[in-house]
Parts: C-alpha cells; sequence; structure tokens
C-alpha cells in the first residue's frame, strides 16, 4: 500500500469535488433551506386561519352571550333579538358565516350546541368555537352551583407536568428528552442522508472514471485498492466538510437564536394572555421559556457522530463503489441498488420507534447490527444513556464488517473498473470475487 | 539487453484463454511491435506488462525486476481506450497523472511545461479538459503517457483515432525516443506503421504468439515468393491465374503472393500474352501478406465479419 499514492488519489477527489459550484451552493443553502422550510411550517401551524368567521349567537338563556362575546368580539355577535328565520337568512346570504343556538338545556344537561354553518367551517374553526362554548358553559354551571371565585380559579388552573433525569450524582436535571429524541431522530437523518448522498457521489465517480476510460491509466500508476481507498476517503472528507460548516452554522445560529427566541416567545405569550399571569399560562402550555437552554448539545455527541458517520460511509462507500464499478452507466445500478437500500431504508424507518423507544431490545439490537448501526447508535445515544459497552460492541462490529465488506467490494472494483460493455450480474460478482 | 521478458503466461477470463502461453523478449532501444486480429490476447498481454492484470501462471521482468507497483514507474501507458478527467483542467490533470507515476511536484512541473511547450499547448493549461477538440486532447494524452520521463512506452494501438497530423506527430515522437535510446512497445493492426517503424514484431492470434523475430528475418524467412506487376491493357487476366493470392491489386498495379510452387515464368509468360508490362519484380512479401498467411484468411474474413456487425 502506497499511502503517498492514496493521498494524491484523496487530495484530487477531494479538491476537484469542494471546489466545484455545486458543493459550495448546496453547503452554503441546504440550511437556509430547511430553516425556511422548518419556519413555513411553523408559520403554518401557528396562524390564526380562523379567525375571519363570524359566529352569531341566538341565545336564548340571556347569560352565555355576553361571556362569548366578551372572549372574541370580532367573531361573536348577538343575534338574539332577531327572529329565528332571519339569522337563517343571514347564514344562507352570507352575512354571518354561521350561527349557535344556545338555550338552557345545553347548561343544565350534556346535550351539545349545535354551530350551523353554510359552507364548512374548517376543523380548526370548530374546535375553537367548541372550547370557547364549552368555557362559558362550564363557567355558568359552576355560577349556578354556587361555587366560590377560588374554587373557579383553581378549576380553570390545569396542572402541568415536568420531568427530570435523576443521575448518578444523585441531582435532577432537567430532562430534555422530548428535545433529545428530536435531535437523535435528525442526526440518524443526517447519516442516513449522508450514507446515502456521498456513497452515491462516490459510485457516480467511480462510474465517470470508468465511461471516461481515464482508469486504465490511472490503474498503470496504482493499484486498485489504493485508487479505491483514496476516493473513498475523499468524499468521505468532503462528507465531513459539509457536515462540519452545518455544525458551526447550526452553534453560531443557536447562540444567537435562543435569546432572540426566548424574548419573542415571551412576547407573544405575553401579548396571547393580556396581563394575565405569566408563569401559570407557560406552565399550562408545558413550556418554560428558560428550557430554551436546552438547545446545547453535548459535544460528545457530535464526536459520536462523526465516527460513525465515517465507518459507515467507509463501509456502505465500498459497496457503492462496487456497484459503479460493475456498471457503464449510472442507469444499469438499478438492480443492485436494493442491497444498499434495504438495510438504509430499514434503518431509517426503525429509527422513528427508536427515537420514542430508545431502550427497547428492538433498539438495542439495530444499534449493534453493523449495517442499521451508523443510523440507530447515534439515535440512541442522543435519546438516553446507552451503557458504554454497547457503543464499544457496535463499533467494534462496525469496524469488522467494514473490513470484511471492504475486502469484497475492492475485488469486485478491481474487477469490474476493466469490464467494458457487459452487464453484469450477481453471478458475475461472485465470479470477480472468485477470480481476483 | 532484454528490458521486457514475459516468460510462458497464460491468462483465462472464465473459460476464455485470453493469452495462452506467450513468450517474448523486448531489447532495449528498439522498437517492438505487437501484431494480430481483435480479441488475439494483445491488450490483455499489455495489460499484464503494466501490471494492471496479473497472470495466471509465467512471470513478467521489466529491467530484471517483476512486474509490480515498482516497474509501473518505468512505463509509460497509453491505452486503446484513452481518457482523461473531463471536469479537470489541463495542467492539474497532468500534474496529477505524472505525480501518481511518482514524479516529484517540481520535475513533473517542468517536464509537463516542456511538453505543452513543444506541443503549442501551453495556453490550454487552464482549460478544463471536456472544453478542448479531440486532436488536443490527444495530445494532452501523450503528454501524460510521457511527461514522467519512463524508460519504457507502452501504446496499445496508438493510430487508431488520430487525425493525420497528431498520428504523423506520434510517429515523430516515437522515432525521437528511439533514438533518445528508450524502448517502444506498441499493438496494431495496420501492417503499414509497422513497417515504417517495427525492429522487432511479435504476432498474436487466438492467445498465442504464433510468429516473432527481427522484422528483416521473418520477412526473409518467407523468401521472395512475391510478384510486384506493374502492366498497362487488359487485367482480367489476373483472376485466369490458379495458386496465388492477389494483395494491393489495382488498374496497372497487382502484388502476387506465389503458393504451392507455382511457376514465376508462367505467370510471367501468361501477363506477357494479354497486357504490356512494364515491372516484373521478386520480393519479400509484404508484413500484411505474412499477417494474412499466418493468421490464414478463414479467420480474418470472420474477425472482419464480426466487426462489421
Amino acid at each position: 500500500m502506497d499511502f503517498s499514492k492514496i493521498f494524491l488519489v484523496l487530495k484530487r477527489e477531494y479538491l476537484t469535488r469542494a471546489k466545484s459550484k455545486s458543493f459550495i451552493l448546496s453547503t452554503a443553502l441546504t440550511p437556509i433551506v430547511l430553516i425556511a422550510f422548518f419556519g413555513f411550517l411553523a408559520w403554518i401551524m401557528t396562524s390564526d386561519s380562523e379567525s375571519e368567521k363570524t359566529v352569531g349567537i341566538y341565545d336564548q338563556t340571556g347569560v352565555l352571550v355576553e361571556n362569548l362575546i366578551s372572549l372574541d368580539s370580532l367573531r361573536y355577535s348577538d343575534v338574539s333579538y332577531l327572529p329565528l328565520d332571519t339569522v337563517k337568512a343571514m347564514v344562507l346570504r352570507q352575512d354571518l358565516d354561521s350561527y349557535l343556538l344556545l338555550e338552557e338545556r345545553h347548561i343544565e344537561t350534556n346535550e351539545n350546541a349545535e354551530l350551523i354553518y353554510k359552507e364548512s367551517g374548517g376543523l380548526a374553526f370548530n374546535g375553537s368555537v367548541r372550547s370557547d362554548v364549552r368555557e362559558v358553559i362550564q363557567e355558568e354551571r359552576l355560577t349556578r352551583a354556587n361555587v366560590s371565585d377560588e374554587v373557579k380559579q383553581l378549576f380553570a388552573r390545569r396542572p402541568g407536568l415536568d420531568s427530570r433525569k435523576l443521575t448518578e450524582e444523585g441531582e435532577a436535571e432537567d430532562d430534555k428528552a422530548g428535545f433529545m429524541s428530536g435531535v437523535g431522530f435528525v442526526l440518524g437523518l443526517l447519516i442516513f442522508i449522508g450514507l446515502f448522498g456521498y456513497g452515491a457521489v462516490l459510485m457516480r465517480s467511480v462510474i465517470e472514471e470508468k465511461t471516461n476510460r481515464i482508469v486504465e491509466v490511472i490503474t498503470s500508476s496504482l493499484k486498485p485498492i489504493e485508487l479505491l481507498i483514496g476516493k473513498v476517503a475523499g468524499v468521505c472528507l468532503l462528507g465531513f466538510t459539509q457536515f462540519t460548516v452545518w455544525a458551526v452554522m447550526y452553534i453560531g445560529f443557536s447562540m444567537a437564536a435562543v435569546p432572540v427566541a426566548g424574548v419573542l416567545m415571551q412576547d407573544q405569550i405575553a401579548q396571547a394572555t393580556e396581563g394575565q399571569d405569566l408563569e401559570q399560562v407557560a406552565a399550562e402550555a408545558g413550556f418554560d421559556p428558560s428550557s430554551l437552554e436546552v438547545l446545547s448539545i453535548d459535544p460528545m455527541i457530535f464526536v459520536y457522530f462523526f465516527l460513525f458517520f465515517v465507518l459507515g460511509f467507509f463501509m456502505y462507500a465500498s459497496i457503492f463503489a462496487a456497484v459503479g464499478s460493475a456498471v457503464d452507466s449510472e442507469q444499469d445500478t438499478q438492480q443492485f441498488m436494493p442491497i444498499l437500500m434495504i438495510p438504509l431504508i430499514g434503518a431509517y424507518v426503525l429509527n422513528t420507534r427508536i427515537m420514542v423507544e430508545p431502550d427497547s431490545t428492538l433498539a438495542v439490537v439495530a444499534s449493534m447490527f453493523p449495517l442499521t448501526s451508523p443510523i440507530n447508535m447515534i439515535t440512541r445515544i442522543a435519546t438516553t444513556d446507552v451503557p458504554v459497552w454497547q457503543i464499544g460492541a457496535s463499533l467494534a462490529l462496525l469496524v469488522a464488517s467494514f473490513f470484511g465488506v471492504m475486502w469484497v467490494s475492492a475485488k469486485i472494483y478491481r474487477v469490474g473498473i476493466l469490464m467494458y460493455g457487459k452487464k453484469a450480474s450477481f453471478g458475475d460478482f461472485a465470479k470477480w470475487i472468485k477470480q481476483s | 539487453m532484454t528490458i521486457i521478458h514475459v516468460e510462458n503466461i497464460r491468462k483465462s477470463f472464465g473459460k476464455n484463454k485470453a493469452v495462452d502461453d506467450v513468450s517474448f523478449d523486448v531489447e532495449k532501444g528498439r522498437i517492438f511491435g505487437l501484431l494480430g486480429p481483435n480479441g488475439a490476447g494483445k491488450t490483455t498481454t499489455i495489460r499484464m506488462i503494466n501490471n494492471i492484470l496479473g497472470p495466471d501462471q509465467g512471470s513478467i521482468t521489466i529491467n530484471g525486476q517483476i512486474a509490480s507497483p515498482l516497474t509501473q514507474k518505468m512505463i509509460g501507458y497509453m491505452p486503446e481506450e484513452r481518457g482523461l478527467y473531463k471536469k479537470m483542467k489541463v495542467g492539474e490533470q497532468l500534474l496529477y497523472l505524472t505525480q501518481l507515476k511518482g514524479m516529484k511536484t517540481k520535475a513533473a512541473k517542468e517536464a509537463i511545461h516542456y511538453w505543452l511547450d513543444r506541443f503549442d499547448a501551453s495556453d490550454w493549461t487552464k482549460k478544463e479538459v471536456g472544453e478542448l477538440s479531440k486532436g488536443m486532447s490527444q495530445k494532452i494524452q501523450f503528454i501524460a503517457t510521457i511527461a514522467h520521463d519512463p524508460d519504457i512506452y507502452i501504446f496499445d494501438e496508438p493510430f487508431s483515432g488520430l487525425d493525420p497530423i497528431n498520428s504523423d506527430m506520434l510517429k515523430d515522437i516515437i522515432i525521437e525516443l528511439k533514438n533518445n535510446g528508450k524502448t517502444i512497445l506498441f499493438s496494431t493492426h495496420r501492417m503499414e506503421q509497422v513497417e515504417q517503424m517495427c525492429d522487432d514484431i511479435c504476432l498474436f492470434n487466438k492467445g498465442k504468439a504464433v510468429l516473432q523475430g527481427k522484422l528483416r528475418e521473418v520477412k526473409a524467412s518467407f523468401g521472395k515468393n512475391t510478384i510486384n506487376l506493374e502492366f498497362d491493357g487488359d487485367g482480367s487476366f489476373l483472376d485466369k491465374l490458379e495458386g496465388v493470392r492477389l494483395n494491393n491489386r489495382s488498374t496497372n498495379f497487382a502484388e502476387i503472393r506465389v503458393l504451392n510452387g507455382q511457376s514465376m515464368q508462367d505467370i510471367l509468360k501468361l501477363a506477357m500474352e494479354h497486357a504490356e508490362i512494364h515491372k516484373f519484380e521478386r520480393i519479400e512479401p509484404s508484413l500484411n501478406e505474412i499477417f494474412i498467411s499466418t493468421v490464414g484468411e478463414d479467420n480474418l474474413k470472420a474477425q472482419q465479419l464480426e466487426e462489421a456487425q
């Protein structure tokens, strides 16, 4: 093994790609696109889509309508003084979007009130009206039962649940389980995307060398295995670079974003509650502004991330390279793709379970099995406290199978790169492995 | 002095015996031609000399060393299927390929500079290969083959696909390299180039080396059994001849290979009866004729049919 040659190959593979416009663009734009996407999602989820619709209250009890109007004076209006037929006509003419008939029986029995509209109100609108009606009816019921104001307040106050984690030192830490399982899933997803994306980059690179016919010139200068290792390492370094840039962007962004987001959210909460007790509302929402600190991630997780990414990549990339070496064009790779797709997509699907049950037997097995461990173990490490022996065993298995896979792939690769015009099959793979 | 020593090499791909017990020696400072129809095993042999493939049996030594990564540095190799990285700049690409052959950066840059200058290609350094014309990229390919100044140069079908200008240029380079004491091995199926350039030849057929030696000696061994005939008049009498093979026939010229001891005097007589003879000369057979008679006409026709399809 001539390391100076491997280094030359690595350098070429890395530099020609890292200098390319597409790489620079994708590195810079991916986080922006992601942020924009999540921002868009957040906007959709928080935007007030139901506020436009109006509801006429036809209140026969005479006590509910005022309370409803005080909840949302834009939405609710009192139409009790009009004949019911006129109200119906208004809804049909679209002067009102809907009307609500409230009677004594709605307070005294458990019979549900009915919201009547011409065009569909939408689930969010219905839900919002339902909760308003529920609130005023409940209040009226409490009043009629002669309950004191104190008890009413107790009733209005829904208890929340905080979770804390007990550590060896006996101190209860702030538990970030929700956030960390999200982080774990995203890290697993990144490795999944990395293995697939950079693996495909490598595969295309192998095919390119083959179809350009440069590979024969190259192999008259070095061993195919040296070429293979150089290329895999070069593309791996490329992925490394991209992830590092993203990690730095994330850290910088979150350092800047935490205070900003904290202020924004406090503002929002203050606005929404208009002077109500802030802490109480926050607790009800299960949200504590100080919890934004959890956005900081333990740096060890990044170390494990790179470790599992690199080892997983070397293993998968050598398979991608072997597939690339066996074909003359990218279209011909279809028949071989299942060997890569099944374990990778399998690991991804498993991850959705592992994220919520990181200590289940399934999770332990998947995070040990070398074909899925690069994706599944990082999710577990982020989500739960994985015993050190499990991480060690997972890494050892991964390294061992990396050597095995690389050994077989290299044999296919060295025969494949010089085969032209013949569509290889799995049978050919077996022949080539025996041949070399 | 022998610089490439090939001894009893065999190489099979599955059931196909690509190279079947081939031996030959290439002498230092000479031009060695590997001839033979397509699929005769020339490229496989060349790949084994370049240590791209290993022989199943037998041995190859270069300068006294078994073929290995070390001997790869002594060889400049231009494969039949030529190729470069399309998206890489000419300068970077040449540097990369030359460094892979073990040359230090500084020396490599100087050598590349020298050759780019010689080919009037210095302006191209910053261009991507994909932007170059075919002729231009052929020149870059030569430079990539020779820039690391090896002792041995191997060209697989070097003239195929070359435009006439580059073809002449390559011929000149090969002669120049030889004059500088370098050794050249090339494979071809174009006989006129072999006649013009080669000192020694080895003829391949169906994986075996069927004929080899110094070009002059090989030709002499076939004897002066060919007639060079120039005439004026109706050439149809040529069709009546028996026991001959006609090569290079045209309206007033024919190269006649005499088979089975057919009398040359009878041919002359017949010719004189039908046409005015300007020249009747007994010569050694052309290499093309030797090629055909050794490989066999049937075999060749089958080959050509295959190629045409």
